[in-house]
């Protein structure tokens, strides 16, 4: 928009030039805002509403913004629908940088916002897309509404409608702004202006005593009758193949060492006969009898467990539970089978938070589906899997430090819930 | 090997030509949210494929630990946003076992209406993206203008179109408003006579039959080794579906079929949606006809504190098997760990053996037939 941009300097002194400047801004906004194509991009809940509000019921054709495009070449508003990560931050910029100018921005829904449902304890959510590059609008809701987006889109028509070439649209920079140092700010500015509320509430109160002594409220609370519920019993769901109290028996006279959360004073058998009909069970077992656990319910012909539903893990103070749990698609019982492994406490206390604190073995190759299940234990609590082909980070980056769902995991960027 | 592989590539090499590597994604209209491929081509055709996960890694595990029971069904329907109102239940069920609630007869019927036509609006955006993916950009217009009537229901009886957190311990927030059976029933005619225009624009359609058939074959053998579930499964030939395996809420009383298929590939993928979107309008027109008018739609109200033990329920979503796993530490509001196994995570992981021998082209169509949702496989 080069030329356009010189029209006033050289337009504004020639005698009635500033009126063709001004035909010229309106053909030019006229154009701009009637045919802003958005880019398609979309993370999470808000793509599906973005996808809505172009189909046939809401219609964003009407505004003119019905050509969607893939690449960011074409586009000329960059929709942000959807939370952003850390790791996909770096590829936001880079989009933004891609699309042409004059380019807009709308982020939408609450994370792009702040963070939305994910400010408090969270390690990976960008609180907030105008750390990242400049936002024309704002859309609240979570995820807004199609009607909520067309005010956005109108909004944005509005401001194009606003710009000039006295005054062209003006290209921001890609920032990387932490929102810690904001966040602090705004909390500090809330308390004290709570503190303030507070202060004048109780001088008016305090006036409003002194000038009526004899008031007396006539307010009476009303209380709305509460509809009443019954005392529903639940009933244990349906449940196929063998009961808790056979598996247990058949599995314990192989494995001896097999046994269930011990509660009490309970013998392990009384306590499986007592569950529910409903609840699998789950079993503790050795670190030793682990592999040799899975291959024999895997391949005995009265277990057959030949689904892994999960592999996940429990942190505690000196040790991780690590549940493996599978299901026989055949027969349709589950077992559960929980493996204590202690923490390596030979290492130092300074670096037990970063290090690998446990291994067991890797059951990759009775279920290939594992594969995956045991990156993400790997990652998310320092269990080192012996045996298994590709141990690589999943969800985070590779050079992120700590394991998050450890108990003692603490990240610069995390705000703690106030309680 | 003169060379390293990049991370996650194992397969020997057989050709001589030269292989090279191509990036799909983050940002990819077909990888259906922040996904990334990474392919190792040979000439037109994949070798090998390696995804990359965690573009919308929201840690919400970690979040889970200082939230209360309660909130976490809000979080739950940022999971998997298509099918919330079923991760809802999912949540509550495995509260339920904890708590020892019951529902009443017409709770566990609003919540079958709503987990129906939940399921029914998870496979027509399936519908409208596979149509899309192949080319045909009208089907997505078909698939959203009667999930556009569904969203109206559930917004009637929820608040809310897409998150809609409704079921509690015990029974639901609300009670259903009466317009809401005759809503359905209108809907019920309506949709039987649509499906009928739906199948015949894509079913028998020519591009869809030549690039779909023998496309992504998924072996019985593969799909149970990999841990797939839902649909996904039943098209490879296993007839595992949750509401009939481990029958929860009330769908033991209810008389559908679990349609099964036995090539496992998109095409059967694709046929198998259509056939499950028929069985649950069946389920919905008994519920229909049985809803009960009179009685409690919830039980009585108990405080959310889940006695110290660890509470695993599954259901069966439109995507496939939906696990929650709550770990109580301590008796009280706050869960010590809770863990979500979501069915997409398995079918991405599978993708690698699909894929191998098939074009790019293909691998939009794969994709579209594994219908994955990004953020619940991040969480």
């Amino acid at each position: 928009m080069g030329i356009i941009n010189l029209a006033p300097k050289i337009l504004d002194p020639i005698p009635g030039g500033k009126y063709v400047v001004n035909a010229i801004d309106y053909v030019v906004n006229w154009a701009r805002a009637n045919s802003i194509w958005p880019l398609t991009y979309g993370t999470s809940c808000c793509a599906i509403e973005m996808m809505s509000s172009s189909m046939a019921r809401y219609d964003i054709a009407r505004f003119g913004s019905e050509v969607f495009r893939s690449s960011p070449r074409q586009a000329d508003l960059f929709i942000l629908a959807g939370t952003i990560t850390r790791r996909m931050a770096p590829a936001i910029q880079m989009l933004w940088e891609q699309i042409p100018g004059p380019k807009y921005v709308i982020a939408m829904g609450a994370c792009t916002i702040s963070g939305g449902p994910f400010i408090y304890d969270n390690y990976s959510v960008v609180r907030g897309a105008q750390n990242l590059i400049p936002v024309d609008v704002f859309v609240p809701g979570c995820p807004p509404r199609p009607e909520a987006l067309f005010h956005g889109l109108l909004t944005l028509r509005e401001k194009i409608l606003k710009e000039t070439c006295r005054n062209p649209w003006h290209e921001g920079e890609p920032k990387d702004v932490s929102t810690m140092d904001r966040y602090r700010e705004a909390a500090k500015t809330w308390a004290a202006l709570e503190e303030m509320k507070d202060e004048q509430m109780a001088e008016a109160r305090a006036k409003f005593k002194e000038e009526n002594p004899d008031y007396k409220s006539t307010f009476k609370p009303v209380r709305v009758k509460k509809e009443e519920f019954p005392v529903v019993e639940r009933v244990p769901f349906k449940r196929l193949g063998l009961t808790q109290v056979e598996l247990f028996q058949k599995l314990r006279a192989k494995f001896p060492n097999v046994t269930v959360h011990t509660r009490g004073e309970d013998t392990p058998e009384d306590l499986v006969a007592k569950m529910p009909a409903d609840c699998p069970l789950e079993v503790m077992l050795e670190k030793e009898d682990y592999l040799n656990v899975v291959e024999f319910v895997k391949n005995d012909p009265e277990f057959k467990m030949d689904y892994l539903i999960d592999v996940t893990a429990i942190d505690y103070d000196d040790h991780f539970d690590m549940v493996t749990m599978l299901r026989s698609l055949e027969i349709g019982h589950k077992i559960f089978l929980c493996v204590q492994l202690k923490k390596d406490f030979s290492i130092d206390e300074e670096k037990r938070p970063t290090s690998l604190l446990a291994k067991v073995p890797s059951i990759t190759k009775f279920y290939p589906g594992a594969e995956v299940k045991e990156r993400e234990v790997y990652e998310m609590f320092g269990i080192n899997f012996e045996g298994h082909p590709d141990l690589r980070h999943i969800f985070l980056d590779k050079d992120f430090v700590g394991f998050p769902l450890r108990k003692d995991f603490t990240h610069p960027e995390m705000i703690r819930r106030p309680i | 090997m003169s060379h390293q592989l990049p991370p996650g590539f194992r397969l020997e090499r057989k050709s001589n030509t030269e292989e090279f590597f191509i990036n799909m994604g983050p940002q990819h209209p077909s990888t259906h949210g922040a996904l990334r491929l990474t392919l190792r081509m040979d000439g037109e055709n994949i070798v090998e494929l390696v995804p990359h996960f965690g573009y919308i890694h929201r840690g919400m595990e970690k979040q889970a630990e200082s939230m209360s029971y309660l909130q976490y069904i809000a979080l739950s329907d940022r999971q998997d946003y298509l099918t919330a109102i079923q991760n809802n239940l999912g949540v509550v069920i495995a509260l339920e076992k904890g708590m020892n609630v019951g529902v009443p007869l017409r709770g566990e019927y609003i919540r079958v209406m709503l987990q129906e036509l939940g399921r029914i609006a998870s496979h027509l955006v399936f519908y409208g993206c596979f149509g899309g993916d192949l080319g045909g950009q009208t089907c997505l217009l078909f698939g959203f203008k009667e999930r556009e009537m569904i969203h109206d229901m559930l917004e009637e009886v929820t608040g809310s179109r897409l998150t809609t957190n409704f079921f509690r311990p015990g029974g639901s927030r609300y009670d259903v408003p009466d317009t809401f059976i005759p809503r359905v029933k209108a809907f019920l005619d309506h949709m039987e006579d649509t499906m009928k225009d739906y199948e015949r624009f894509l079913s028998k359609n020519i591009i869809v039959l030549e690039r779909s058939i023998g496309i992504g074959v998924l072996s019985k053998e593969d799909a149970i080794a990999y841990g797939c579930s839902g649909p996904v499964l039943r098209a490879s030939g296993v007839n595992f579906d949750v509401r009939r395996a481990n029958p929860y809420s009330i769908y033991d009383l209810f008389d559908f079929d679990v349609p099964v298929f036995h090539n496992g590939d998109c095409y059967d993928r694709y046929k198998i949606r259509i056939a499950e979107i028929h069985e649950s309008l069946k389920i919905l027109r008994q519920c229909v006809e049985k809803f009960p008018t009179e009685g409690p739609w919830r039980s009585k109200e108990k405080p959310v504190r889940l006695p110290v033990g660890r509470y695993y329920s599954e259901i069966e979503t439109a995507k496939g098997l939906y696990a929650t796993y709550v770990v109580a530490a301590t008796t009280g509001e706050k869960p010590y760990r809770i863990h979500t196994r979501g069915p997409s995570f398995p079918h991405i992981a599978a993708l690698n053996k699909m894929v191998q021998g098939h074009k790019i082209s293909d691998l939009v169509t794969i994709m579209a037939t594994l219908d994955p949702v990004i953020p619940e496989i991040d969480r």
